[in-house]
């Protein structure tokens, strides 16, 4: 019986010609999506590479490390940060390394291409959170109501059909016919990946494995929420509206007004506030230095040497102190600013959670390794690596370079021409994604509502149906 | 011989003291009793409201009685309604069915949905033929055939099922006088083989022409109950309207 009702639903939709519209939309917005997204990736990877040549070109020739300057480290583009972009466009790409104090991140891809920040990218979850949600309510909002209109229903309960039968088999039909059509297209979309030459790891795949999976809760999720309103209505125009309207407050609104509330909840300060206070903070430690580097009396003043030594060490010194109180001081201002980040960040996502919408594009972003970590994750690598650049530079010049310092060169009549430095012996700056493990446990709550909003509204749809009156 | 005629003489369909009143308090069905044995055409006549196919819909246990019992085969239709849908079959007052389905589609799966999934192309292509359609649409998505075509393939999903009674809700509205005459030799053809047909219907012509008990409904109740035998020669229409009118208020049973 449920056999007969799926293979029915799947054939009367296969067949319809609103089936054969949608779909090729969708699939060719699939295709579509892998195939700007591998370019995009081949593109940034270019770039990013370029970058990095670039960085180590401008040290070439320079005999002398004390003279490295401005290295840059680069976020590389990952292939599945392409596909579910997340905030890796928003977020900056590039740090300057100096080997002391706090690292700031520019150069957002948006900063390079705004005219992507306007209209965004076709990227898997806006094409999982707009399309595949429409696609859901178009099939699924007249299941029950639009069966009762035509008379079908009457003729098919007339049998002896359970009622709970006859909605499982709806549904079943419908995700089967609409998502495998969709499976085809992504994998097909897969396949384009290798064509152009990215390589995706065992890791990677079974990433995208889990995005598709979020992806099809999702769709889920809008299939019974609007078999559940079609249950609930008697009318396809009454349910159809009714769909509209949930599906405009579910993807379009309360993601947004999360934000707004949670902003409007806690009060957390504009960076440009934190970096007035630290620059007075540094200001005020400099003027006390001041007066310190005016009295410094060398000891070996017939040695310039030794002298040019003492002064380093001094100096060094003063900037280790500087460096600390700093790092007290903006370590207060950053943590308080941190924290209140975080309990805002943790109110936006708890009422956005509401939205199936927004527990896709968290669980999604999230197992791409594009969720809002990504920013602290690049963050805290890029200090580790710092701390590993201040090492090597203290080993090559004997002092920590980071910061502002004057250096003095005294040649002695006419040596040998120094050697050039090798930029290639710089630390190598490799950026680890987050883990699989980490990433699934991020994702898993969400995952866990959408395969729950998926049990509530199919119970909802089960519970009306077995009260509607198909008359 | 039908495995239905065999088992014993109990009526197919039993309407037994049946009330059925609405959360608005409207009183849809009162006190309804009748049968419908096997081999005969049970003829509901009345008009708007009448309650006719809110009969109808007790039988299927769309809805609940509010006293008394709707009975399939003995079986109470709404303590065992899967049991008791079993052995009866449907057809409405607009057949619609899947347009995007051919009719053998259409036929395939409600006869999978009424139980029996051992039909083939033969089977189809035979019961078709049957009802009167033609070969050339056996074929064709339903989206181009008109309501005669529709109420054949409905006819022929309830003759497909093969079940003992049949229940039919104004099945000849909107027919043109061929596919109404068709259609009525159609149940004829289906009472000499057995079937106990309930037919709510306005067409008092065609229920005279083809039933064996003519049953008059007015608000529920069922206010005059005669075999079309006693009828003959009498003008039904006269009769019907004497009864809506009220001239004889007390209903009658044969």
């Amino acid at each position: 019986m449920l056999k007969t009702i799926i293979e029915k639903e799947i054939r009367d939709i296969i067949g319809s010609t609103k089936f054969a519209v949608t779909f090729g939309i969708c699939a060719v917005l699939i295709l579509l999506s892998f195939y700007v997204g591998a370019n995009n990736y081949l593109v940034s990877r270019a770039r990013y590479e370029a970058a990095k040549a670039e960085n180590l070109r401008q040290f070439a020739g320079l005999t002398d490390w004390l003279s490295v300057r401005q290295h840059r480290i680069f976020l590389p583009p990952q292939p599945l940060g392409v596909l579910v972009t997340g905030i890796s466009n928003d977020i900056g790409r590039t740090m300057q390394i100096t080997g002391r104090g706090e690292l700031t991140a520019e150069d957002s891809r948006f900063n390079e291409d705004p005219l992507f920040a306007i209209f965004r990218f076709l990227d898997l979850d806006f094409l999982f959170g707009i399309v595949l949600s429409l696609l859901a309510m178009v099939f699924g909002y007249d299941v029950i109501s639009g069966e009762k209109e035509r008379g079908t229903l009457r003729l098919a309960l007339a049998n002896a059909v359970p009622r709970h039968t006859y909605i499982l088999g709806r549904f079943c039909g419908n995700f089967i016919a609409l998502a495998v059509p969709l499976i085809a297209a992504m994998l097909l979309g897969c396949l384009l990946l290798p064509v152009f030459g990215i390589a995706l790891t065992g890791g990677e795949w079974l990433r995208l494995g889990l995005i598709l999976v979020a992806g099809l809760l999702y769709f889920g999720v809008f299939l019974t929420l609007a078999i559940f309103v079609s249950a609930l209505t008697h009318r396809s125009s009454s349910s159809f509206l009714v769909v509209l309207v949930v599906w405009i407050l579910a993807v379009m609104i309360i993601p947004r007004v999360a934000v707004l509330l949670a902003g409007r909840a806690v009060d957390v300060p504009p960076l440009d506030e934190i970096d007035a206070q630290k620059a007075a903070f540094n200001g005020q430690l400099w003027r006390e230095h001041r007066e310190q580097v005016a009295g410094f009396k060398p000891t070996a003043d017939d040695d310039p040497e030794k002298l040019m030594g003492e002064f380093h060490r001094f100096m060094g010194d003063l900037a280790d102190e500087r460096d600390k109180k700093m790092q007290e001081f903006a370590g207060r201002l950053n943590e308080d600013r941190h924290n209140r980040c975080r309990v805002q960040q943790r109110i936006a996502f708890t009422l956005a959670r509401v939205s199936p919408a927004a527990q896709l594009t968290m669980a999604v972003s999230a197992l791409a390794g594009t969720a809002l970590e990504l920013k602290d994750h690049y963050q805290q690598q890029a200090l580790a690596y710092q701390e590993q650049y201040a090492r090597f530079m203290k080993e090559k010049t004997g002092i920590n370079t980071g910061g502002q310092m004057m250096i003095l060169r005294i040649r002695q009549g006419e040596d040998e021409e120094p050697k050039p430095i090798d930029p290639g012996e710089l630390p190598v700056f490799e950026f680890r994604p987050l883990g699989l493990g980490h990433s699934l446990g991020a994702a898993i709550v969400d995952l866990g509502l959408l395969a729950l909003g998926n049990v509530v509204f199919f119970a909802g749809a089960f519970i009306t149906f077995g009260r509607y009156d198909v008359r | 011989m039908n495995e239905w005629m065999t088992t014993n003489d109990a009526p197919l369909l039993e309407a037994v003291n049946l009330s059925k009143r609405y959360e608005d308090g409207v009183l849809a069905v009162d006190g309804l009793s009748f049968t419908v044995q096997p081999g005969q055409i049970f003829a509901m006549l009345g008009g708007n409201g009448a309650g006719k196919t809110t009969t109808i819909n007790l039988f299927l246990n769309f809805l609940e009685p509010s006293s008394g019992d709707a009975r399939i085969k003995g079986i109470v239709t709404h303590r065992e309604p899967l049991q008791a849908k079993k052995h009866v079959a449907y057809v409405s007052e607009n057949v619609m069915l899947y347009s995007n389905f051919t009719a053998v589609q259409n036929l395939d799966f409600f006869a999978r949905l009424g139980g029996c999934d051992k039909y083939g192309k033969t089977d189809y292509r035979e019961v078709l033929l049957r009802v009167g359609l033609p070969e050339s649409v056996h074929h064709k998505r339903l989206k181009g055939f008109s309501k005669g075509m529709r109420q054949k393939c409905g006819i022929a999903i309830a003759m497909l099922k093969n079940a003992p009674a049949i229940l039919l809700d104004e099945p000849t509205a909107g027919l043109d006088p061929q596919a109404g005459h068709d259609f009525i030799k159609l149940l004829a053809t289906l009472r000499d083989e057995g079937k106990a047909i309930l037919m709510s219907t306005h067409d008092i012509f065609r229920a005279k022409e083809v039933a064996d008990v003519i049953g008059i409904m007015d608000r529920g109740r069922l206010i005059m109950q005669r075999d079309a035998a006693d009828l003959a020669g009498q003008d039904l229409e006269h009769l019907y309207l004497q009864h809506m009118a009220g001239h004889n208020s007390a209903p009658e049973n044969s």
